[in-house]
């Protein structure tokens, strides 16, 4: 009796292991099917990956959460749906396609009569933009990430009305990299996704760092 | 000492990735005034190193548990262990990614070829359940921070009696074949999303998971444990294997002397009361039994599958792609808004109207298949609980019952026995 | 019998929390309330009694990317873009279309019926039948052309990379370049922050550049001096909105017409620079519109290239009410 209970311990128990092994290993060996180089997703183990030279070529990087601005509507839910008090996603401003303008629709409320930095002037909420005076008529704007709550209203001022410099981005020194991000299960335009750890940001219609990553207008890859 | 502290910040500072962008799309203005455009700062998250750190605390952890539990035999250094946990796992790591949650990652790698899982993911996912299946339940004794935490605040524990924790042990089954359904399907990860303790754990979240959270802690006071017991999903696959594992915890070092001092010291109800008689039931009602639970089974499963098949467009509503073209379909008229957010994302985004039926119908399909998996899964989880309440197995001593017992070993503490001495 | 209430109130407790994630997971939804909405839209809502046009006609280009409208002295309008050039009458109906590989940002014809296409960074010269003649050297790398014009002997190109306008001879030589910032001068520079960058010829012979940092039109001499300029920047009709406006423009006798981003509207200037009325309304428009060129079609007609419907509007003035 005793040593019938042991043997069928015995099996389940091999019988589990066994499973075990197979599943993990399933995991971590299978290849991903068709087409893959969009750098979208994460480095996948396609047919090329021996000769690959990519950041994202070595196998199973941890992955964090990324915004694609070009999906952004900027609906607000970025401030108000995140784990963390303010939110870990911020205005990040691209400098590189910043126009400099005195009269910044991401800076200025739209009806404001005469230009300065008076509060009641500005269109962001918590007044985390802060402007700097560089030479006639150029001014640079600069985002205090400690003020920033991610609202977006900027994004949209900015976008509307200027170059679309000012993009929403998750600061990866802020975000708690949750398994499923609270943000991304509310986002109306599905802009959220995982991407591998090397490559934390996207931003809209500028070209990545040669150093980085490899050259590709990341903004044409947006709607 | 000053010096020392600048040295360490300024190794730190240097170990901070950050990339930047750098390239112009369009030429920048022309400064004069000899000003630099500065770089637009983009800082990494946390080193990839440190998740592998993770993994080797998990192992280092599981083991020095299991060797407490099973050849230390004492309370304390679980609890300090346990508390240790709380503080790593817990506190420190804020609870991401924790095995619990891991199983919806492994289940949409499984379902999804285009999810990558970290390697670290599913170390996580597969050590707990390894090392349970070769010492119990060590896992939920001293390294789950949830564990640690409700025990913390487990102070006056009631016998619920075998009624309801049968009943409330139902819970368990439900959310993990919902879980995996939603994980598999892509949906969400509702394990994370309904993470009792995550914003304890980061001293920051909204008032809901506050809410919910305190709650479960409230209810914790009287009942030992609830969410290990009675919604813990990992707990269900652990239980599985901890009735296979190879050694477990004993009450007793040596031999039972049935001095009935442990009967009530289990907070969980983890313990077997004993049947005393060798065979209770004659062979006849045996066997009758054992034919009833042949044809239950099969028709227990069916019947789940089918009710539970019934209830697939409900279960697919939570999906994103359903709920979209649920709402193209039937446009939500309300008098300040007129088309809600996602409708608005949807519109910019210049998506055919077909595609997003087409897409919906394609995940309906899937949560069809998926919530007859998931409803012959409860019909069979149920039925094997009936029969395991009708064929009692025969045990004269107080022992523990090893797929619920949490390996704590509280009730060691009462056992009078000494250790045998070779 | 106490235990039995803690039990009951903490099992109780422990159904909330379920049904708590049932409710949650099943009948909520994320509201539709955005505490930290920009209404752009009632900003766009332009004020009807002001447009004293109407939209007559709509022609859908063979292309499907469109980014250049001109006409010819006797009405004809040519349409550039990426791959595709074509010629159609005055009343819309094609003439020719040509298969013509790259992107052609802006386009113009001369009085003699020669087309001038500006690809990205050099100018190519076409005769009237779309036949390529002449590709020019490209001023510099960074060079974005943006519009073209001619007047006699000299072709005009706004360069909005280099922030400059060329003054070119018909064989593709630079004889000059306009608008470099010189105090002695009173030329205040290009201020171009965004790629669109236009000029047209005064009927007088004399240059109308848009300074769109500055929210200006300014008038220059064949020889680069700043002769006048006006404009001013508000979100108010008068006004031209946002960073950098008008994005395109065109004279016609008596006037300017002025085409905008970010409010998209087209409205009408006198040659003094005030303000006559609007030709289209923002209504009019998709959202995010950027790129309306503008030409002046057969009887002062108006037209309109949508780049985002992808089509070719053609606006006339409303008839006088009884």
């Amino acid at each position: 009796m005793q040593d019938r209970r042991s043997f069928i311990n015995l099996f389940v128990r091999g019988s589990f292991l066994t499973g075990l092994a197979f599943l993990s290993g399933a995991l971590i060996l299978r290849k991903k099917e068709g087409e893959f180089c969009g750098l979208d997703f994460g480095c996948n183990r396609c047919d090329k990956s021996e000769s690959c030279n990519l950041p994202e070529a070595s196998l199973y990087r941890e992955t964090v959460w990324q915004l694609d601005p070009a999906k952004c509507i900027q609906c607000g839910r970025c401030a108000t749906s995140c784990v963390m008090t303010p939110s870990a996603v911020k205005c990040t401003h691209v400098y590189a396609m910043c126009g400099y303008c005195d009269l910044c629709g991401g800076y200025l409320k739209p009806d404001t009569k005469n230009i300065s930095t008076a509060a009641e002037n500005q269109l962001c909420p918590t007044n985390a933009i802060k402007r700097k005076f560089v030479e006639e008529p150029f001014f640079e704007y600069e985002i205090d990430e400690a003020l920033c709550i991610g609202c977006g209203k900027c994004v949209k001022g900015c976008s509307a009305f200027g170059n679309g410099s000012l993009q929403l981005q998750v600061r990866h020194n802020r975000c708690q990299n949750c398994n499923q991000c609270s943000i991304a299960r509310v986002c109306p335009s599905d802009a959220y996704s995982r991407v591998p750890a090397s490559k934390p940001y996207l931003l809209k219609g500028i070209e990545q760092d040669s150093t980085t990553a490899p050259k590709i207008n990341l903004g044409e890859k947006g709607v | 000492m000053k010096t020392l502290r600048l040295l360490i910040f300024l190794v730190l500072l240097s170990t901070i990735q950050t990339s930047t962008y750098a390239i112009q799309r369009f030429p920048k203005p022309e400064f004069e005034s000899g000003y630099t455009q500065p770089q637009t700062l983009m800082p990494h998250g946390r080193a990839e190193i440190l998740s592998y750190l993770d993994v080797a605390v998990l192992i280092i952890a599981l083991t020095f548990i299991s060797w407490v539990i099973i050849r230390k035999r004492s309370r304390n250094w679980v609890f300090w262990t346990s508390m240790f946990s709380l503080a790593y796992f817990g506190f420190y790591r804020e609870g991401c990614v924790c095995a619990i949650g891991s199983i919806q990652n492994v289940s949409l790698a499984l379902f999804d070829s285009s999810y990558v899982i970290p390697v670290t993911v599913i170390a996580f996912f597969i050590l707990p359940l390894v090392y349970t299946l070769l010492f119990g339940r060590t896992f939920c004794a001293g390294v789950c921070p949830f564990g640690a935490m409700q025990d913390l605040v487990a102070f006056r524990p009631q016998k619920l009696g075998t009624r309801l924790n049968a009943i409330l042990g139902i819970i368990p089954y439900l959310y993990l074949g919902l879980a995996i359904l939603y994980a598999a399907t892509g949906t969400d990860f509702i394990i994370c999303r309904y993470d009792p303790f995550v914003g304890i754990f980061r001293l920051n979240a909204s008032f809901g998971m506050f809410f919910f959270a305190g709650t479960l802690l409230v209810s914790g006071i009287f009942i030992a444990r609830p969410y290990c017991r009675f919604l813990c999903p990992y707990g269900v696959l652990l239980n599985w294997f901890s009735r296979f594992s190879r050694q477990h915890m004993t009450i007793t070092p040596a031999h039972c002397i049935q001095c009935r001092l442990c009967e009530n010291s289990c907070p969980y109800d983890a313990i077997e009361i004993p049947l005393t008689e060798k065979n209770p039931e004659n062979r006849k009602t045996r066997v009758k039994k054992l034919i009833i639970i042949i044809f239950l089974l099969p028709l227990l499963t069916f019947t789940g599958g089918w009710t539970a098949s019934l209830l697939h467009t409900s279960l697919a509503g939570v999906h994103s792609k359903v709920k979209l073209a649920r709402q193209v379909l039937h446009p939500v008229k309300d008098e300040k808004q007129a088309e809600t957010f996602e409708i608005q994302a949807y519109k910019s985004s210049g998506k055919p109207e077909a595609q997003v039926y087409q897409e919906a119908l394609v995940v309906l399909e899937r949560f069809k298949t998926g919530s007859w998996w998931v409803g012959s899964f409860m019909g069979l989880v149920f039925g094997l609980l009936i029969a395991g309440k009708m064929l009692k197995k025969y045990d004269p001593d107080y022992v523990p019952n090893k797929g619920r017992c949490f390996s704590c070993a509280k009730c060691v503490d009462y056992c009078p026995v000494k250790p045998e001495k070779n | 019998m106490k235990p039995k209430i803690f039990i009951i109130g903490a099992v109780v407790l422990l159904l909330l929390v379920v049904g708590f994630m049932i409710k949650d997971l099943f009948i909520d939804s994320p509201g539709n309330v955005n505490p930290y909405a920009f209404d752009l839209n009632s900003l766009r809502k332009g004020d009807t009694s002001q447009c004293m046009y109407s939209e007559d006609q709509q022609i859908k280009p063979a292309g499907s990317e469109i980014h250049g409208i001109s006409t010819d002295a006797s009405g004809n309008i040519y349409i550039s873009g990426k791959d595709t050039l074509e010629k159609l009458d005055s009343t819309g109906k094609v003439a020719w279309i040509k298969a013509y590989p790259g992107n052609a940002e802006c386009i113009h014809v001369d009085e003699k019926g020669n087309i001038f296409l500006g690809m990205e960074d050099h100018i190519e010269l076409l005769d009237a039948n779309g036949t390529k003649k002449a590709a020019w050297n490209s001023p510099s790398a960074e060079a974005v052309l943006t519009s073209i014009a001619t007047s006699g002997k000299d072709v005009f190109v706004a360069d909005a990379g280099n922030k400059l306008v060329y003054r070119y001879d018909y064989l593709g030589n630079i004889e000059l370049k306009i608008g470099q910032k010189d105090p002695s001068t009173g030329v205040p520079g290009f201020i171009i922050p965004s790629p669109y960058f236009d000029l047209a010829m005064d009927p007088d012979g004399s240059l109308w550049v848009a300074n769109t940092g500055r929210h200006e039109l300014e008038k220059y001499t064949r020889e680069g001096k700043l002769i006048s300029s006006w404009g001013k920047a508000s979100m108010e009709v008068k006004g031209f909105c946002g960073c950098c406006n008008p994005s395109h423009f065109a004279i016609f006798p008596g006037g300017f017409v002025t085409a905008e981003k970010a409010i998209e509207r087209v409205k009408i200037y006198d040659m003094k620079g005030n303000f006559v009325c609007l030709v289209a309304l923002p209504e009019s428009f998709e959202e995010g519109t950027k790129g309306l060129d503008l030409a002046i079609g057969a009887q002062n007609a108006i037209l309109v290239l949508d780049p985002v419907k992808n089509l070719v509007r053609k606006f006339i003035p409303k008839k006088k009410e009884s």
